[in-house]
């Protein structure tokens, strides 16, 4: 007993000596992470016994998340490395709360699965704020049953928007209560539907906005489309996140990180299938991606190397594994899906999330987020002209009179 | 002397110390950024005068905020004030004769009051859900087209007033009961000698007269509330579609916790501070004046 007690005491002086850097962690919606960060905290710690890491709570949302960061900094009480949301980063970097991640990245980044489009999830022109730990896009729910009965085929299923709207106005006919699609009037969403198109919010060097171009009319011209030709209605997200579920609609485009919870909440009633976004155009694809990005706050250098290795690890392969299994989220490595040893077994029992993953890999590009004070704002005002325009509004007064207002807006006139 | 002013030094002194640190500063930061461009977690701010009040009333957004609230406000104040003092009437009346049900029912009307409007609010969703509700089920089932009540720009506010008013019929109608109560019957014994011995004339010459400080103090408590919506316009639609449901209060958090645009989001809480203290001066102006035949 005696004996236990003294080894027991050696092991803790010896891990107490070990333990000399302690990190804090943010992170933010527990209901999706708070599980996830456990698991990875304690296999970073087991890799790492020098570093201790502690969570800090949880921030409901990523604007709370990204508020308190802001908040903690101007106090000094900023904890060292944080997952924020991927389009909210670049208020971080404006406010200067962020640490380059150039200096520790490996000389070839593409070995170690951090591919381009990967990287460009925390970039802005040449550095380096953060690296994606955790990726969605938008794809098409599908409800297999409502197609068969309008006489669509799930083999044969359109992969372009035309034949989207044809099947979606077929389904929409079936009944009083049934609806053929639906897609929420948001940013993101118009800005995954540019993407389809080719086409970009933005200039490169972000000093105009470029969306009212032909592939900027063409996507919010979906939005018409599918009103007028597939009796889109207006109903609003919450109400179609419990539609489609529930049976009634035939083809949802929304966030891929959304899957669990609809396969959950369909049942057995159908099976909910996952379809790739439509590509409309033959080049310049990309797809804006939702999620996670972590970024290093910490101006200590002692700490910024233990940081870098926490960083490292959980967008590394085995972190990557574990975000991705607990919380269907796709991987932002590309390592994870090449080699099948990670998640090969994860994807042989869900397809769904692999057709997701795919597109992840394939297409991701960053969620663009308007530059200055005014960037956020702009966002709902976007979707107001989209509801305009679902509503009949004429598409190409009302995008040319959106282009203009963010332009004046944000100061680029 | 000086031991008697030391002790109420002592006792009023930490509550007091606590009022000006708590309240009253920041208060005062917060009509200080009220003139500026202070952006969350900025390192400085510009002084901008009175830019930020003029983007409130003159820009399309901040006028339409004030508009939609003044809107609610003007459907859910008479609505809800009128509602209660219906129920409290029919209820009082029955108290009488059947009490059982009175309990019953005024437990009921004040159910809303004491459930979390939050909670609620994921109620009222579902029962309003264009495909799946029960109203729009209804409606069907009576042969009438179903209503889009969330996300139809010309609904949305209206369908939001009618949950106000929902949510605060039951606390009006408990204040109206506490009123009726308090009317000495000798007054409708006087009343009834003179030949106003039931119905209109009784409630016109003796109830709603003596009824009239409670109803002013309930108009007032009402507006404030109506001024103050943000749970149902946050939790059902985040001011939206196309900020058909932006109130003021849901513009202040809109602007300074998402948009984290601090300065601005000061200057609409002056605004709103103001307006609701000259409600406030107003209520205990009229409070004093109204109360002279007691």
């Amino acid at each position: 007993m005696k004996h236990l007690i003294l080894s027991a005491g050696l092991a803790l002086s010896a891990s107490a000596a070990l333990a000399e850097t302690e990190l804090r962690v943010h992170y933010a919606i527990p209901t999706i992470w708070a599980e996830t960060q456990d698991k990875l905290t304690a296999a970073f710690m087991a890799a790492h016994p020098e570093v201790t890491l502690t969570l800090d709570g949880p921030a409901e949302g990523y604007e709370d998340g990204a508020q308190r960061l802001l908040r903690e900094h101007v106090a000094g009480t900023a904890p060292d490395v944080a997952y924020v949301g991927l389009n909210l980063w670049r208020v971080l970097e404006d406010r200067g709360v962020l640490q380059p991640l150039d200096p520790f990245l490996p000389a070839d980044p593409q070995a170690a699965g951090y591919t381009p489009a990967l990287l460009s999830l925390g970039r802005f022109e040449d550095t380096q704020w953060g690296l994606g730990t955790s990726a969605s896009t938008l794809v098409m729910y599908v409800n297999p049953a409502l197609v068969e009965q309008a006489g669509g085929s799930m083999e044969d299923f359109p992969t372009s928007f035309d034949g989207v709207i044809e099947l979606a106005a077929k389904i929409d006919a079936l009944s009083d209560t049934t609806e053929g699609v639906w897609i929420a009037r948001h940013d993101w969403r118009f800005q995954s539907l540019l993407g389809s198109h080719g086409g970009r919010p933005m200039t490169e060097d972000e000093s105009d906005i470029t969306f009212d171009d032909a592939a900027g009319l063409a996507a919010a011209g979906l939005y018409q489309r599918f009103a007028t030709e597939a009796g889109m209605s207006s109903m609003s997200e919450n109400d179609a996140r419990q539609a489609f579920p529930a049976g009634t609609l035939g083809i949802m485009f929304e966030s891929s990180s959304l899957l669990t919870r609809f396969t959950e909440g369909a049942g057995d009633s159908f099976d909910v299938t996952v379809k790739p976004l439509p590509v409309a155009a033959e080049e310049n694809v990309y797809f804006p991606t939702g999620g996670n990005a972590i970024v290093m706050l910490t101006e200590d250098p002692a700490k910024q190397q233990a940081a870098w290795d926490y960083i490292a690890f959980v967008t590394g392969p085995e972190g990557q594994k574990i975000i991705v299994e607990n919380t269907g989220y796709a991987p932002a490595n590309k390592l994870v899906l090449d080699d099948s040893a990670y998640l090969g077994s994860y994807y042989a029992e869900n397809a769904n999330a692999r057709t997701a993953h795919a597109q992840v890999a394939d297409h991701a590009g960053p969620w663009y987020a308007f530059p200055g004070a005014e960037g956020v704002a702009v966002t709902d005002l976007i979707a107001a002209a989209l509801v305009e325009v679902t509503e009949g509004a004429e598409v190409e007064p009302t995008i040319t009179d959106l282009a203009e207002t963010l332009r004046l807006q944000l100061g680029m006139k | 002397m000086i031991r008697a002013a030391l002790t109420d030094l002592l006792l009023v002194g930490p509550a007091a110390l606590a009022v000006v640190l708590f309240i009253f500063l920041p208060v005062g930061v917060v009509f200080g950024l009220a003139f500026t461009d202070y952006q969350v977690g900025a390192a400085q701010a510009e002084w901008v005068g009175g830019a930020n009040f003029a983007q409130l009333f003159g820009s399309r957004l901040g006028r339409n905020a004030l508009l939609n609230t003044l809107t609610y406000a003007a459907i859910v104040i008479p609505g809800s004030v009128g509602l209660g003092l219906l129920v409290a009437l029919g209820l009082h009346g029955m108290a009488t004769r059947l009490p059982r049900l009175s309990a019953l029912l005024r437990a009921v009307y004040f159910l809303p009051v004491a459930a979390t409007l939050v909670a609620m609010a994921v109620s009222w969703q579902m029962l309003l859900h264009p495909s799946l509700g029960l109203a729009n089920t209804w409606l069907q089932a009576l042969n009438l087209p179903g209503q889009q009540w969330l996300s139809d720009r010309g609904l949305v506010l209206y369908t939001l007033a009618g949950i106000g008013i929902w949510q605060s019929t039951g606390y009006n109608m408990v204040l109206f009961l506490a009123g009726l109560a308090a009317i000495p019957s000798t007054l409708y014994d006087a009343a009834a000698v003179d030949g106003a011995d039931r119905g209109w004339t009784r409630f016109w010459s003796v109830t709603w007269p003596m009824l009239g400080p409670t109803t002013l103090f309930v108009m007032i408590v009402t507006a404030a509330s109506a001024f103050r919506v943000f749970e149902t316009v946050a939790t059902m639609t985040a001011g939206g579609p196309a900020f058909a449901s932006d109130t003021i209060v849901y513009a202040l958090y809109r602007e300074g916790f998402v948009y984290f645009k601090a300065g601005y989001a000061a200057a609409i809480t002056v605004v709103f501070f103001l307006a609701l203290l000259a409600l406030t001066a107003l209520q205990m102006l009229l409070v004093e004046r109204r109360v002279h035949y007691r």
